[in-house]
């Protein structure tokens, strides 16, 4: 990722489209990758990375010079994808929650099978194995994706995940915990078809 | 083989962290550019209000308070009946401002307790009734319409 590299043009006091051209080729991708691992949803990060940006031209006096312009981006992605699908979630709160356990405490996840790390994606490419595992995070469900991409991307501890979220400690551990469990299941499958299809 | 919740941990980050970044769209770039040019080209007065000349933000300060203060002596001058007595004593110095303000307030208040009393309990029960029915209904059909276009997806 690109979120720490800093901008090399020094700040010019004159905002020119070609120096906001470049700043934002720097960090495209890691704004978009953010907003795409939240969201799970290309064309809602999209939209996100615009009004990221579009901040970020605000305040590109501050960052065309500092060298966290990457932490700052990172950062505001995260909130306005975080935003983005709690206006989402309490638009349809009481009928997607119904049938939700919300059990916080319940931690009980059946063991899963995968190969070792290192073992796993052998004989598979790099674009492949993108593919299967960036497919697989896109088909986690909403409450366990959230977490676990703050968790393991975004390097946030459990606390801090349960505040921004705004549920409990329990509550994270169980659901980072569940999409751990049900990644690499599909993760599994997809080796396994991958297998097959290759035989 | 069985794996432990740390080994699941482990290979479950190495994994992502092995993920490089997402390529973004190319329309991205096109489309920040358009945004910027689009809000540069809006009017002052379009644009946020941060964004006004300094001299337009304390023109509308001292414009929004003047409408206020019309918007209030209008309240109380029909609120004492239309007498140009008590409209006087009401504005007679800055001080009664204040004073002016709460008169309003009751009067809007004494209104409305006034409108309350005199609506018919049946129209009022009725009306409640038709609006809790409506609510539910709606809200049911919202569910339903929910769990079938998208609870799937």
């Amino acid at each position: 990722m690109n979120d720490d590299t800093p901008v090399q043009k020094p700040p010019t006091g004159v905002i020119t489209p070609a120096d906001f051209t470049t700043f934002m080729r720097n960090y495209q991708d890691m704004v978009f990758s953010t907003a795409t691992r939240l969201t799970g949803n290309e064309a809602q990060a999209e939209d996100i990375s615009q009004e990221v940006f579009l901040k970020a031209y605000e305040h590109f006096d501050m960052l065309s010079s500092s060298p966290t312009a990457g932490g700052w981006l990172k950062t505001v992605a995260t909130n306005l994808s975080l935003n983005h699908l709690s206006r989402y979630r309490n638009r349809w709160k009481f009928f997607s929650e119904f049938r939700r356990d919300d059990a916080a405490g319940d931690t009980d996840v059946p063991d899963v099978d995968f190969a070792a790390p290192d073992t796993f994606f052998s004989g598979v490419d790099a674009d492949e194995r993108r593919a299967w595992v960036e497919e697989a995070l896109e088909k986690l469900p909403e409450h366990q994706r959230v977490p676990l991409v703050l968790y393991h991307f975004e390097d946030l501890p459990y606390e801090d995940i349960a505040k921004k979220l705004g549920v409990s400690l329990a509550k994270v551990k169980t659901d980072i915990l569940r999409a751990r469990t049900a990644l690499a299941a599909i993760i599994a499958r997809s080796g396994a078809r991958h297998e097959t299809l290759s035989a | 083989m069985k794996h432990s919740p740390e080994d699941l941990e482990k290979f479950i980050h190495q994994t992502l962290r092995a993920l490089p970044a997402r390529r973004a769209p190319h329309s991205l770039e096109s489309r920040v550019r358009a945004a910027i040019e689009a809000r540069a080209a809006l009017p002052w007065w379009k644009q946020s209000f941060a964004n006004w000349p300094l001299a337009a933000r304390v023109a509308f300060f001292i414009g929004s308070a003047g409408v206020a203060k019309v918007a209030l002596m209008a309240a109380v001058w029909v609120l004492a009946g239309f007498d140009s007595t008590l409209f006087t004593n009401a504005f007679s110095t800055q001080v009664s401002w204040f004073e002016g303000a709460a008169a309003a307030v009751d009067g809007i208040g004494n209104f409305c307790s006034m409108l309350f009393r005199n609506i018919p309990p049946l129209w009022l029960y009725g009306g409640l009734a038709f609006v809790a029915v409506m609510y539910a209904a709606l809200f049911g059909l919202g569910a339903a319409a929910y769990r079938a276009l998208y609870s799937h997806r």
